[in-house]
Parts: structure tokens; C-alpha cells; sequence
């Protein structure tokens, strides 16, 4: 039998658009297995020349999804450039925005594109294994994932003014402060969504079980986690420093500023993909592979502070007795973090001086260099911009979560495709589980495809017989 | 009516499409006009990238439905008005689509009713990176405007 290679293009119910190649050895075992982003973008490239303080509303078209996620990492990194403290009112009202973004972004990623899996069965017929399946099959489940989201489109709709690109955040705090009707209006709509919450969470957990094959395998391997942590080690969405964890549960390094990022975190391209690779520096690649987002943030933290997600964390952090490896438990994780930050919405909107009309500083630029940390629905988010006398971007960088998922993601594609494909029999189930991997990361490749000043590319002439006939690298 | 509650409008019109792509922007320029014409509390207008799951409830809620958008393969500038009927996705690879027919048949599954509803498009002839229509659709504009109207008009009136 010759070597063979399996395409599935394009990966499936994602957001972007990728491809995943897997090379078959003579006995039709996978020898390599390939996740390519084939969409490419460039922000860092023609933000060059803009004012800094267009940057978060620029920043924000990056993504249609989680725009405000670019919109505060930006606003940060353009604090940091003003040199001013904002207001203690911003910073939570921006941090209430942020953990709307999370409600809506991970009901986005857990009800409609990883439930048809969960609830129709990886082997299911993939004409209706889609969110309109889902209605057909689970109308309850269905509604209350469509609620979810409506509710975190609607927190980010009251506060900012729209649900897609606002620009309402802005250099130095927000450009108006919360109105006592808003406030009021999430803090009805709440404990619907915390129910919503709960109940997903019940029938998640009763239902894991069946997934024992793919929790064992998808991308189940001890790499380190990366995320930022609060002044008490808690769970941290909007501000925070960065903490590096290994797979035996060890705190690596800690109390990283965010603006030190890069002296921590390396980044390397690869010629069959336009994403980036992150890596942790002082242990090189591959050594130094990580992850981010919703398993990372629950394996690094010492606990959180509201009480119901408190509860769910314990009990999520008992499926290993270090970190938690398997991507599978993504999922998991996302909806702990769902119900987290209902509850810290909740809170925050209670604070004394949560309609303090305070919630802006003006200022020129004082500093020519700014970096923005936050953590995104997908893991964490860094926004790092130089500017000249006048306040022109003269550089960028963007690190997206999806970067610095993008080895695991690798790894957990050949280790899946190893388990589940056979090149001699195959079934459209075992490709979908190669798709599933990459959905437990929820990837962004619209966010996370840029320029780190050298594009990759890579052309390769093959004959009829497939032999290589000639390739240019740039 | 007096001050309707979000979403608790009678007739809904969805103008829909990228307004970065040619004549794609047709249904949200369509929708924006009405914006400025039409200020009946019991209308709900809408300008949409594209079409949800979320708005199943919306579509659940209201009596009538206007679906508004650009279509391609026919004589550039082509008007196609139809009423359309709830009807299940069926095989759907790609999940960043939707069809206005899933979402009726969503909103009657999920919430017990869907809307009537009609969709309105018109062929584009270039759908290119640009936010101007090209001539053929950009000249139906009007015509599509007064026909919406002229379906408010109607509804409201049978409306009890």
C-alpha cells in the first residue's frame, strides 16, 4: 500500500477556516497529522500609521465573535500608552463586559457547534449533526443554549450600546457610564441564566461518561498551561498576572507583568499554516508547548471567588490529581466558566460605585510602548503596540489564544487520528473526531492568523506519482 | 400599540447581508431605509451580517415576517417576492449558515409558532469587496422599500 494522506477540508463548525492533512505510513497507520489555518489576515501589518487610540475599534474587526476581547486587550495596551490609572468604576464596567463576551462565546461554542457531537453521538448522521439537529432532537437544550447567548449579547448590547464591534471601551476607561435601568434590566434577566447554567451543567457532567475514549484520547498529554491569575491566585478575566503550570499541577513561574510577556513567551512559524506558535522560552520548543483558555484557567487557579462556580471548580479539579489534561474537558471547563461569570456580573453590578458617572481619563501619549493582557473566551489575549512622537502605531503584535494553542492542537489531531483512523477503513465518524479535537479548543482563526513580520510559506511541486519534484521556502 | 417590550413587535423585517460586499449589502440597505421611514412601535426592523439561531424567538413572537436579502445566478437587478414556509435545515456541513425556512421551522419547534412570512431578494451582479451597489440593484432600492411598506400597510391593517 503506498503512503497516503487524508484531507479533511474545510474543518467543520469552528470559526474560520482550516484544513487537517494526515499522512498515512505504508501500512495505513498515521504518521504525521497536520492542522493548516489557511485564512490570513494581517492587522499588525495595516494598523501601522493609525493613531493609537483608533486601535481598539481597528482591533475589534479582527473578530466578529469576541470583538470585545480585542477591544479591552487594545484599551489596555492604549492605558498603558496614555500612563494614566483609569477609573475603579471602568475597570469593572469593563470587566462585566468582558465576562458577557465569555456567557456569549462559550454558549456559542458549547450549544452550537460541540452539542451536536455531545448529544447526537460523534458517529451520528452528519446531515443533522448541526445545531438545527440539536432542535429537532433536544428543542429544551436548544432554547436554553440560544437564551445563554441572547443573554450575553444582551449584557454586552446594555452596556455598550451594540452587541457586535460597540466602541463603547475606550483608551483611558468607557465612554459613558452604566445607567440604573440597564443595571437593572441583567440583574433580572439573571437568574434565568444561572439556571440555564446549572441544569447544562447537570446533564454535561451525568453524560461524560460516554465520552471515556475521547477523553482519554484528545489531546490528552502533559503540556504546561498558561493564563492569568488574580492577587489571590483566583480565576481572572480582566486584569491579573500571568502564571505558567506544568502538567503535574507545579506552579512553573508566576507573577509575570504582562507587559513582560515576551521575555517568557517565544513565537515561530511554520510553513504549512498562516498561525503563529507560541512557546514557553525558557524550556525552547517543543519543549515549552502550552494551553490556554478555559482548561488552562481552571487547572493554574488556587480557587474563585463566587460560590457556585467555587463548588464546580473542586469537583472539576478532582478528574486528576495534577492538572487536568485531556482537551475533551474544554468543555467542561467552559461551562464552569459560564457560570462563573454570571455570578461575578452579578456581583459586580452590586458594587457602591457600579453607576459612578467617573469612568474615564483623559490624557495624551505619555509612553511610547503599551502592552494589553486579558483573557478571552479562548485563552489568553496580549495586544502589544510602539508608537512615535505623535502617537502613530509604528509596530504591532498580536498574540491571540489560538496561538498559543496551536502545537497542542497539533499534537492532539495526530494523537486522535492515531487512535481513530485506520487508512484501510475508514468511516466518517473517525474523521469527526479528528474535527472534534480542534472544537474542544473552540479555535478563532479569523482572531488569530497575523503577521509576526515573516510570512511562512512554502510551495511544493509533486509529480502524478507524488514524488517531490521541487519547493521554495521564502 | 404603546411602548412595545423587546422583540414583542407584530411584523418583523430582516435585511440581511455583508455591506463590505456589493450588492450583497442590498438587505441591510433596504433595512436602513426603513429605519428612517417606517417608526411603528409594532414593527421591528433589523440589519443583519447574516441570519441566527437567536432569532427563532423574534420570529416566534411576530405575526408577519419580511426577509430581505441579495441572491445570486439571476438577471442582475431580478425581484423574486414568495412567501416561504417553515421547513427543516437538512443536511447542513456548514453551521455559519442558515436558511430563513430552518428558522421558522426552528421557532415552531422550539417556541410553538413561527411568523408568516415572505422573502424578498434581488439578484446581485457583483459581490466583490466594496460597499456600493452595483447599478441594476441599486436601482430596485425604492421599488423594494415601497413593496415593504406596502406589506406593512396590509398586515397592520388586518392586525386586530
Amino acid at each position: 500500500m503506498p503512503r497516503q494522506r487524508i484531507v479533511i477540508d474545510p474543518v467543520t463548525r469552528i470559526e474560520g477556516h482550516a484544513k487537517i492533512s494526515l499522512h498515512l505510513d505504508e501500512q495505513g497507520r498515521v504518521e504525521e497529522a497536520y492542522f493548516h489555518v489557511t485564512q490570513f489576515r494581517g492587522f499588525e501589518k495595516f494598523c501601522e500609521g493609525r493613531p493609537f487610540y483608533e486601535m481598539p475599534s481597528l482591533m475589534a474587526r479582527i473578530c466578529g465573535i469576541c470583538p470585545v476581547s480585542h477591544l479591552i486587550a487594545s484599551a489596555k495596551a492604549c492605558d498603558a500608552i496614555l500612563a494614566v490609572r483609569i477609573p475603579e468604576t471602568a475597570v469593572r464596567l469593563r470587566t462585566i463586559l468582558n465576562l458577557g463576551q465569555i456567557v456569549q462565546s462559550h454558549a456559542l461554542s458549547f450549544f452550537y457547534l460541540s452539542s451536536p457531537d455531545l448529544l447526537l453521538g460523534m458517529d451520528s448522521d452528519p446531515a443533522q449533526r448541526n445545531i438545527f439537529g440539536v432542535i429537532e432532537a433536544h428543542p429544551e437544550i436548544a432554547k436554553d443554549g440560544i437564551r445563554l447567548r441572547q443573554f450575553g449579547q444582551q449584557v454586552i448590547e446594555w452596556l455598550a450600546g451594540k452587541r457586535i464591534h460597540p466602541a463603547w471601551v475606550a483608551p483611558g476607561g468607557v465612554n459613558e457610564p452604566l445607567t440604573a435601568a440597564n443595571r437593572d434590566r441583567i440583574l433580572a434577566a439573571m437568574p434565568e441564566a444561572l439556571a440555564i447554567a446549572r441544569r447544562t451543567l447537570d446533564w454535561f457532567k451525568t453524560g461524560m461518561e460516554r465520552f471515556r475514549e475521547e477523553i482519554r484520547t484528545f489531546a490528552n498529554s502533559p503540556t504546561l498551561f498558561m493564563g492569568l491569575v488574580n492577587g489571590k491566585g483566583g480565576l481572572e478575566f480582566y486584569d491579573g498576572k500571568l502564571r505558567f503550570l506544568d502538567a503535574g499541577g507545579h506552579v512553573v513561574q508566576d507573577g509575570i507583568a504582562g507587559a513582560d510577556y515576551a521575555a517568557h513567551i517565544g513565537e515561530l512559524a511554520h510553513p504549512w499554516t498562516y498561525l503563529k506558535t507560541s512557546f514557553y522560552k525558557p524550556l525552547g520548543y517543543p519543549e515549552g508547548v502550552y494551553r490556554v483558555g478555559p482548561l488552562a484557567r481552571l487547572n493554574i487557579i488556587d480557587g474563585c471567588d463566587t460560590p457556585l462556580a467555587s463548588q464546580e471548580w473542586a469537583e472539576f479539579r478532582e478528574l486528576d490529581r495534577g492538572a487536568v489534561l485531556s482537551s475533551f474537558h474544554y468543555h467542561y471547563a467552559r461551562l464552569v466558566e459560564i457560570l462563573y461569570a454570571l455570578e461575578k456580573i452579578e456581583q459586580l453590578l452590586h458594587a457602591p460605585d457600579i453607576l459612578d458617572p467617573n469612568v474615564r481619563a483623559i490624557a495624551s501619549a505619555n509612553q511610547s510602548e503599551g502592552v494589553g493582557v486579558a483573557e478571552a473566551p479562548r485563552g489568553t489575549l496580549m495586544h502589544h503596540y510602539k508608537v512615535d512622537r505623535d502617537g502613530l502605531i509604528v509596530w504591532a503584535n498580536l498574540i491571540i489564544a489560538t496561538g498559543h494553542n496551536n502545537a497542542a492542537m497539533n499534537r492532539g489531531v495526530l494523537q486522535v487520528a492515531r487512535h481513530f483512523v485506520q487508512g484501510n477503513k475508514l468511516t466518517e465518524g473517525m474523521l469527526n473526531r479528528v474535527e472534534a479535537v480542534i472544537r474542544a479548543f473552540d479555535p478563532c482563526l479569523s482572531c488569530s492568523t497575523h503577521a509576526d513580520g515573516h510570512l511562512a510559506l512554502e510551495v511544493a511541486l509533486h509529480a502524478h506519482d507524488g514524488a517531490l519534484l521541487d519547493s521554495l521556502k521564502n | 400599540m404603546g411602548s412595545a417590550p423587546p422583540f414583542m413587535s407584530r411584523i418583523l423585517i430582516i435585511g440581511y447581508g455583508n455591506p463590505l460586499r456589493g450588492d450583497d449589502a442590498f438587505g441591510w440597505r433596504v433595512a436602513e431605509r426603513l429605519l428612517e421611514l417606517e417608526h411603528d412601535p409594532a414593527v421591528d426592523i433589523l440589519c443583519l451580517h447574516q441570519i441566527v439561531p437567536e432569532l427563532m424567538d423574534p420570529l416566534s413572537r411576530a405575526d408577519f415576517a419580511i426577509f430581505i436579502d441579495a441572491c445570486a445566478g439571476d438577471e442582475p437587478g431580478a425581484m423574486v417576492e414568495r412567501r416561504i414556509e417553515p421547513q427543516s435545515a437538512g443536511a447542513a456541513p456548514f453551521t455559519h449558515h442558515a436558511t430563513p425556512e430552518a428558522l421558522l421551522a426552528g421557532a415552531r419547534t422550539l417556541y410553538g409558532r413561527a411568523a408568516e412570512a415572505v422573502m424578498i431578494s434581488v439578484a446581485g451582479a457583483d459581490f466583490s469587496l466594496g460597499s456600493e451597489l452595483s447599478p441594476p440593484v441599486a436601482s430596485r432600492l425604492d421599488e423594494v422599500v415601497t413593496t415593504v411598506l406596502r406589506l406593512i400597510a396590509t398586515r397592520c391593517t388586518l392586525l386586530p
